[in-house]
């Protein structure tokens, strides 16, 4: 975007994220629940057989948790101003090696921590690419989406394992506690984990600060590389938990499982409020349209829809969220009297009559 | 094109960099040909057959939609974008011509102005959400992934095209000269094509320009929207033209044609082994090209040596992390300065 690119580097990162760019971010999240609760009252009413009395409602979260999950973590990694496009096939590959290790023989639940293990091992060898070398995180994320899928389906072999103890399907899959079921129980506990952690800790205003001003963040003494590994493990952890949590629900692991976890997770975290270039955003905010997102499709799939043209809404709600919340951030992200101050001293630059005029919407973002 | 863009971009003023980072290119693009003559001699010496001309034959013209794809990528990225939505662009190219000429027999130069059509509507598309709405690239084709891949699937209407006319077939499965396919000749040909307007024209040269700083190049009276607009528009375009010549090389093309084996990526993969860097304004489409066959060589090699065809994904993986490894910039980008302000436009 060089929108942002057009203002001196100087005068773009000298700011922190001020009052007004969190003002806004709250009024995105609360706008996001009022979408959230429109949506839920319109399919309740247009579907028949969406509410079921509100537990079908909250069985149907069953079908989309595993994305939220995955945006989780992603949120953190995206909110350092990297990204993770590995989280998909490390979805799949901690369901197909926890089956795996069960079937020869190991206890699941052992096999589960194993897992789970293996995945944030994964991660902080991304993380430490990443770091290490230097390199571009949607390079290393890349290769390492290739290498993960291509393992996972070597592991899982022609008939991936399926049928797990009754215990284990259980709780990961499809049980349920009165009418709310488990895996709602796990993702709420995720979620107010990382709520905290991003939003309340140390670590997690680091994140946010390495992801708006990495030189600042360096300068002020954080680690900015050790929290970068830091988020790339998170990441990898929360998408093996939501490979063994679809392992749960269809009670069988399948090595092509997470391919298609991966685009809505970003669409959910970008939709939730965070900025794809790190600094800003709310975890409430992932929550919250983890369940707009999910609730959108599974409400279309339920009305008869196809899955397609469930994602294909998907991606035109993004990008309709997007205009509509850039268009925002640059009405109301710098005053008139900035912009005219701005557009003088470009003026002053170019000299008059020098070439194109400028672009349009130039103003920072 | 103003007087001063002009200046700006001539070849005096741009004459140390451009010497630099030509010598680079050139360096990435022996790199491959070394790997390739490697790879090749090995498999053939192990495997007479990988040099038969009949697989010879098969691996280029496999490669020429990765390369036609990949020509297309090179452009978004280094004006520092990317174009995650070429899956769904080759697929809607390959099915809207795929049942007339299924059915009608269309002529083969009518459909290639109807996929350049298809390929220019969609990549306008992306092209406005980008420079217009200011939308982040990735995001952007990343939701357009899903629209025209919904769009794929209405026009689709659960048919297939399973049977081309023998021309389609003729042009996407046989020879110039044994070994060397139409499909690839084509392939080669754009890349010249697009390789000499991004050497010789003001505005192949301002694709550079925004690539390696927008600011900068926005301050010489480059047109930076425009530029970067361009560059979606003629990548879908390619991408569709991709599109034709696979439908041509596979004779078939459905619903999820294109999506369902991630061309995106691959194209992608393609471009940054041919030492494109996704940091925008360096690398070229002569070593993507190159990169295209080199993976498709890469692969068929795997196939000889008889590793099952399950870890080609994991193939293209090592050889995007190989490409990063070789590439001398990639490890000194973060010294002192911001390393990614305004990374991934």
């Amino acid at each position: 975007m060089a929108a942002l690119l057009s203002a001196p580097p100087a005068q773009r990162r000298s700011r922190t994220a001020t009052s007004s760019e969190r003002r806004r971010d709250r009024i995105w999240v609360m706008a996001l629940a009022v979408v959230l609760g429109v949506e839920i009252l319109y399919f309740s009413i247009a579907v028949s057989g969406f509410f079921g009395g509100g537990s079908g409602l909250l069985s149907l979260t069953e079908q989309f948790l595993d994305v939220g999950v995955i945006a989780l973590g992603e949120a953190a990694v995206i909110l350092a101003g990297e990204i993770d496009l590995s989280a998909g096939t490390m979805s799949s590959l901690s369901g197909i090696t926890m089956a795996v290790l069960w079937r020869q023989g190991m206890e699941i639940w052992v096999a589960v921590l194993v897992a789970l293990a293996i995945s944030g091992a994964i991660g902080l060898l991304n993380g430490l690419i990443i770091t290490v070398f230097k390199v571009d995180s949607l390079l290393v994320t890349l290769a390492s989406q290739f290498i993960l899928g291509a393992v996972a389906t070597a592991l899982g072999g022609g008939s991936p394992p399926y049928g797990f103890p009754g215990s284990f399907v259980s709780i990961a899959g499809t049980g349920t506690v009165g009418p709310v079921p488990d895996q709602l129980i796990v993702f709420a506990v995720l979620a107010a984990g990382v709520a905290i952690a991003i939003g309340r800790t140390r670590m997690g205003r680091s994140l946010a600060l390495i992801g708006y001003n990495r030189p600042a963040a360096r300068w002020s003494g954080i680690r900015v590389d050790r929290t970068v590994v830091g988020a790339f493990v998170a990441s990898a952890f929360m998408a093996g938990i939501s490979g063994i949590l679809v392992s749960g629900l269809y009670n069988a692991a399948r090595n092509d499982i997470g391919d298609s976890l991966l685009l809505p997770a970003i669409t959910v975290v970008v939709l939730g409020g965070v900025d794809i270039f790190g600094g800003r955003g709310r975890i409430s905010g992932v929550i919250i349209a983890t369940f707009v997102l999910g609730f959108l499709t599974e409400g279309m799939l339920v009305a008869g829809d196809s899955s397609l043209s469930a994602t294909m809404v998907t991606g035109i709600l993004l990008i309709v969220c997007l205009v509509f919340k850039i268009g925002l951030e640059r009405r109301g992200g710098s005053d008139v009297l900035g912009a005219v101050r701005r557009r003088a001293e470009r003026l002053r630059h170019l000299g008059p009559g020098a070439g194109a005029p400028p672009a349009v919407g130039d103003e920072l973002p | 094109m103003s007087a001063v863009a002009g200046s700006l971009t001539s070849r005096r003023t741009f004459l140390p960099t451009r010497a630099l980072w030509a010598r680079l290119v050139r360096l990435r693009e022996l790199q491959l040909l070394l790997a390739m003559a490697v790879v090749v001699a090995v498999s053939a010496v192990l495997h007479p057959d990988f040099v038969s001309s009949s697989n010879v034959s098969f691996m280029l013209a496999d490669s020429s939609v990765t390369a036609t794809l990949a020509i297309g990528q090179t452009l978004v990225i280094l004006g520092k974008g990317i174009d995650l939505s070429v899956a769904p662009i080759l697929g809607i190219a390959a099915i809207v011509v795929g049942f007339p000429a299924q059915n009608h027999g269309l002529p083969l130069a009518v459909a290639l102005v109807i996929v350049m059509g298809v390929g220019i509507v969609l990549g306008v598309g992306n092209g406005i959400l980008v420079s217009w709405a200011r939308i982040p690239p990735i995001i952007t084709t990343l939701a357009t992934l899903s629209v025209y891949g919904g769009l794929q699937f209405i026009i689709a209407n659960g048919q297939e095209v399973v049977n081309i006319p023998n021309f389609y077939d003729t042009f996407g499965n046989s020879d110039l000269v044994p070994g060397v396919p139409w499909a690839l000749l084509a392939a080669v040909g754009l890349a010249l094509v697009v390789w000499l307007f991004l050497r010789q024209t003001n505005l192949g040269r301002s694709i550079y320009a925004v690539g390696n700083d927008a600011d900068a190049a926005h301050r010489s009276g480059i047109p930076v929207q425009r530029i970067i607009f361009l560059t979606y528009v003629l990548c879908g375009f390619l991408a569709g033209i991709a599109g034709l010549i696979y439908l041509c090389h596979t004779g078939s093309a459905d619903s999820t044609t294109g999506t369902d084996s991630n061309v995106e990526l691959t194209s992608i993969a393609a471009t940054l082994i041919g030492g494109t860097t996704l940091t925008g304004g360096r690398g070229g489409v002569i070593g993507s090209v190159l990169g295209a066959i080199f993976l498709s060589i890469a692969l068929t090699a795997m196939v000889f040596a008889r590793i099952p065809p399950i870890w080609e994904p994991a193939g293209v993986g090592g050889l995007i992390l190989l490409a990063m490894v070789t590439d001398r910039h990639s490890g000194n980008l973060g010294s002192g300065g911001p390393r990614r302000v305004g990374r991934r436009h």
